[in-house]
């Protein structure tokens, strides 16, 4: 009976979506594309909007997932064909017996300067360092995620026990409130949270966990499935190719005003927001020392029981 | 019962039960309250006793709903997530009355199937949306799946307590005329059992735009739930607001739209 009202549901969306669909170009090869509507996919929007995937024969559908949270369930699930997502989910999954691939960077902090993923604590509490923190609080967006992780090797780089620090689970946009109003003592933000929390005085950035504890690591990347690598490793080349030309383009228009549009596009920030943050540039290439520092730290934090081959996650595409 | 379902209209001169008249105007504390509320909000903002990004003054939200609504991009929301309520809602209906009606009055059935559903009705919607990504993906299957699955019970439910609860003398009745099942289905059992189902698919109403709503704000790239967290990211809270004013509008108009209806299909509704 259930299997009938499922199908039931299927029979009627059916009826309802098929005026709505399109038929796509019959030349481009469709690549359906998860993201998070922040800075950092940027280059991928670049590339679209510059043609590049089109001159390549692709045609790129981008997904927008504001948290997240969809990103790899989709793709094994087969709704996309590559995601925007962290290093420590793509390893998390591979741990998890599914069959992801690194196939492109996405970001990394190189440049310590350009770091603009503080944490912050109210300036008169007297918190200085992760030792401050024992018995108290942060806030991390996910619990088990790459904030998580880097927050907690930030608490023990600064002298302090992770485990004796409360980790609270607050979405990023609330963060500045819970702060100010005494919910956490501390909060790992990222930008454009982070520009105008501290903008607004009375709190104050006590570290910044990526560059502090692992200068130049690599957070994002897209991530395929292996099965379509495999299946489809022309697409998958283009995809990359195409994305290295958004990445160029990129780095070579940080403080212009077409790429704070671009930005501003499709992530709704207003440009005079998105201004107030340095746009740190952006990487070609995956660094496999990076993600193995970054392996090693989710293993101290148990994240993972043993080291996984990377060499197998991260394909030589991505390199 | 709610506010919603006092008539507030003088033309309509009684309620459905005959006994209560309002007056014009009844309503007009109520009214007051809502402002006065808001003008605390406005207040509390401009004021700055709260202060925060994410509490604009109402004033702003004002502002925000009516460009919003020149811009045209919250009915295109609005219509998304109404599209998939109303397909999960048709679909839950369907189904939540079928069942309903053929468990209450087949025992082996009832048997075989109320577990199953006992055991899935109190399952939180949330909880069970990562493993529904993985059957469903992210776009329309999953959202209408769970809206349908959220709506279903409420139906359900009321249909399958609507049947078995109807008077006994009139199936005796019924069946002292000797006739059809199918005519007994139509012409006693539906009848009796409808102010019941409408109960349900009431309640359904209302509920199928919050979970088609929730859903949207989980997975997916369009629809009011979308929209809401995107604004959230984008530091937007006017617009947020605004459009979940809009949402309780759209909400409100569907409630009032469906006692209407309820009045004009089912004139005996509320008598016995």
């Amino acid at each position: 009976m259930r299997r009938a009202f499922v199908l039931f549901g299927l029979l009627m969306m059916g009826l309802v979506a098929l005026p709505a669909s399109r038929a796509p170009a019959a030349d481009l090869e469709k690549l359906r594309v998860s993201i998070i509507p922040i800075g950092d996919v940027a280059p991928l929007f670049a590339a679209i909007q510059n043609g590049y995937f089109r001159e390549l024969g692709l045609e790129i559908d981008t997904t927008p997932s504001a948290g997240g949270a969809a990103g790899i369930p989709g793709l094994i699930g087969g709704s996309f064909d590559i995601v925007y997502g962290n290093v420590v989910s793509a390893l998390l999954a591979v741990q998890q017996g599914l069959d992801v691939k690194v196939i492109a960077a996405g970001t990394n902090l190189a440049d310590p300067a350009m770091d603009a993923t503080p944490i912050l604590v109210r300036s008169d509490s007297g918190i200085k360092s992760g030792k401050d923190l024992e018995g108290k609080s942060i806030a991390v967006n996910t619990r088990n995620n790459v904030i998580w992780l880097y927050a907690r090797a930030w608490v023990k780089a600064t002298g302090g026990d992770p485990e004796r620090v409360t980790f609270k689970e607050v979405p990023f946009p609330q963060m500045e409130d819970a702060l100010r109003q005494q919910r956490v003592d501390a909060a790992f933000m990222v930008p454009p949270f982070s520009i105008v929390a501290s903008q607004k005085g009375g709190l104050t950035k006590v570290g910044h966990p990526y560059s502090d504890v692992q200068p130049g690591v690599d957070v994002g990347q897209y991530i395929a499935t292996g099965k379509l690598v495999a299946a489809r490793p022309e697409t998958i080349r283009k995809f990359v190719t195409g994305l290295r030309r958004g990445v160029e383009w990129y780095n070579a228009n940080l403080a212009s005003d077409e790429l704070f549009k671009l930005i501003s596009g499709y992530t709704r920030v207003d440009v005079a927001l998105l201004k107030m943050a340095p746009l740190p540039a952006l990487p070609l290439r995956s660094d496999m020392s990076q993600v193995k520092k970054t392996m090693d730290l989710m293993i101290e934090n148990k994240l993972l029981p043993a080291p996984l081959d990377l060499q197998k996650i991260i394909d030589p595409l991505a390199l | 019962m709610t506010a919603a379902d006092i008539p507030d209209d003088a033309s309509i001169g009684r309620t459905r039960t005959g006994t209560v008249r309002l007056r014009p105007g009844s309503r007009a504390p109520g009214v007051l309250l809502i402002v006065a509320l808001l003008l605390l909000w406005e207040l509390s903002s401009r004021a700055g006793w709260i202060v925060s990004a994410y509490w604009p003054p109402v004033s702003h939200i004002l502002a925000a709903a009516v460009a919003q609504l020149a811009g045209g991009e919250i009915l295109v929301s609005l219509a998304a997530t109404l599209r998939r309520a109303a397909i999960g809602y048709v679909a839950a209906s369907v189904a939540g009355i079928a069942l309903g009606i053929v468990l209450a009055r087949n025992r082996a059935l009832r048997c075989g199937l109320l577990p199953l559903i006992e055991i899935v009705r109190p399952m939180p919607t949330p909880a069970i949306i990562p493993p529904l990504i993985l059957f469903l993906g992210v776009d329309d299957a999953l959202k209408i799946f769970i809206v349908a699955l959220a709506s279903f019970f409420p139906i359900f439910t009321t249909t399958f307590v609507g049947v078995a609860s109807i008077d006994d003398t009139l199936i005796q009745t019924a069946r002292t005329f000797r006739i059809s099942s199918t005519r007994m289905l139509y012409g006693v059992v539906l009848p009796a059992t409808l102010p019941a189902i409408a109960a349900g698919l009431r309640t359904a109403t209302s509920l199928c735009l919050v979970v088609a709503v929730l859903s949207e704000m989980i997975a997916g790239s369009s629809g009011v739930g979308y929209y809401l967290v995107e604004m959230q990211y984008a530091m937007r809270p006017d617009l947020m607001y605004a459009a979940v004013f809009y949402l309780a509008l759209t909400g409100y108009a569907l409630n009032r739209g469906f006692l209407a209806l309820e009045a004009r299909l089912i004139p005996w509704m509320g008598k016995t």
